[in-house]
């Protein structure tokens, strides 16, 4: 029995049933593929593209896109700065669950901030946490902002919207990310090319298999 | 079931000012059969209107090629929640894993979110006043949605006493994909087991608020499956875990068709 946060008198209760039998199930091993990046820089075109590359492969994948979460889950937060981190961490645990439970769990979000990040990281075993940067000085601002998929950056141009990441509100790029995704002679590579260098880091790695 | 809509594409104001908010009117927006709140559908337009989700504004919808159907006939099941709720000492985490083993067993993918384990991680922010009590259902209900979309029976094994907290989870789900299964043990059995020793502390006045004792538990209404003795004597964990594998191959769900 433990006091674990502001939760007392709480058990930790085992089952049978645990990721390597889940994994031997599925013949793929549970992880976490983070996604980060400016609005803009194609961090959910980028999800989509790579559980369509598994689903090929008859691996089972699931994207928690922040967007999305905020529909749900996260839809009590807002953007200022402990929002923000609190939105990263839910997601993080999230993200854990279900690499437990075998998925390859793709986790797509702005989150700004280093630290978040990080401690995502924490909360998983060595190698199990891929994060893959899609904007880190690559995919810059300008063509985030010329893209402009949702208008929101016209409207934080106007004032309109506060705090936007990347134009008033920082954007912290890793420092030591497994995947760098950025232009290539000045051109964004198709979604499908930048989903195939995950695909290959994946099975390089060995989690397309349970062995 | 998907749908698609020809739309105009069309923005007015912004949610940060003071006016009413933001409307998007996409083309071409797929819609699927699991229900997104935000979304209206009139005449022949579809309006997502991105300023009213919670606190979060300038909120889109992200959709994938790969969705619960896919992953569904990928793993060759329906993804559902099975939500198990009881007083302390019911037995629900042993029916959890006890359903979870049988599933497995049959090659079905499941998952077990247990109360007290994610009180460990997700929800350790969280005490056991009421308001922590329905923020800890509302994020767990939350979650065992996206194990259901992403194809997997999710076993949520949760005290959850208060039927307001549950209804609310399975209003969050497409029709009949909710599994209401209530271990109805009587409290002086759950006490006798006392198998973590809480109902002693709770006697003893060491422990406010505890289920049962100093908190209510309100027994659903309207659940799918009841669990209780026989004759006063508790079923084994196998046949109560039989019980509600029977009711999931009756309803479709170890199988995609």
């Amino acid at each position: 029995m433990s006091a674990i946060g502001n939760g007392t008198n709480i058990f930790w209760h085992e089952c049978p049933v645990g990721k390597s039998e889940r994994q031997k199930l599925l013949d793929q091993k549970g992880c976490v593929v983070w996604i980060t990046g400016l609005s803009g820089s194609g961090k959910s075109t980028l999800a989509c593209s790579l559980s369509r590359e598994l689903h090929a492969k008859g691996k089972l994948s699931y994207v928690l896109d922040g967007d999305n979460l905020r529909h749900g889950l996260n839809k009590d937060l807002g953007f200022k700065f402990e929002d923000r981190t609190e939105n990263i961490r839910r997601v993080g645990e999230v993200a854990k669950l279900f690499a437990d439970a075998g998925l390859i769990c793709i986790a797509s979000l702005i989150s700004p901030y280093r630290k978040d990040r990080d401690a995502c990281r924490a909360m998983l075993p060595d190698l199990s946490f891929i994060e893959a940067s899609t904007v880190y000085m690559n995919m810059p601002l300008e063509l985030c902002e010329e893209r402009d998929a949702k208008g929101l950056y016209k409207l934080a141009r106007a004032k309109k919207i506060k705090g936007f990441t990347g134009i008033d509100d920082p954007y912290e790029p890793p420092l030591n990310c497994e995947i760098e995704l950025s232009l290539q002679d000045g051109v964004c590579p198709p979604p499908g090319t930048m989903s195939g260098r995950v695909v290959t880091y994946l099975e390089e790695k060995g989690f397309l298999e349970d062995k």
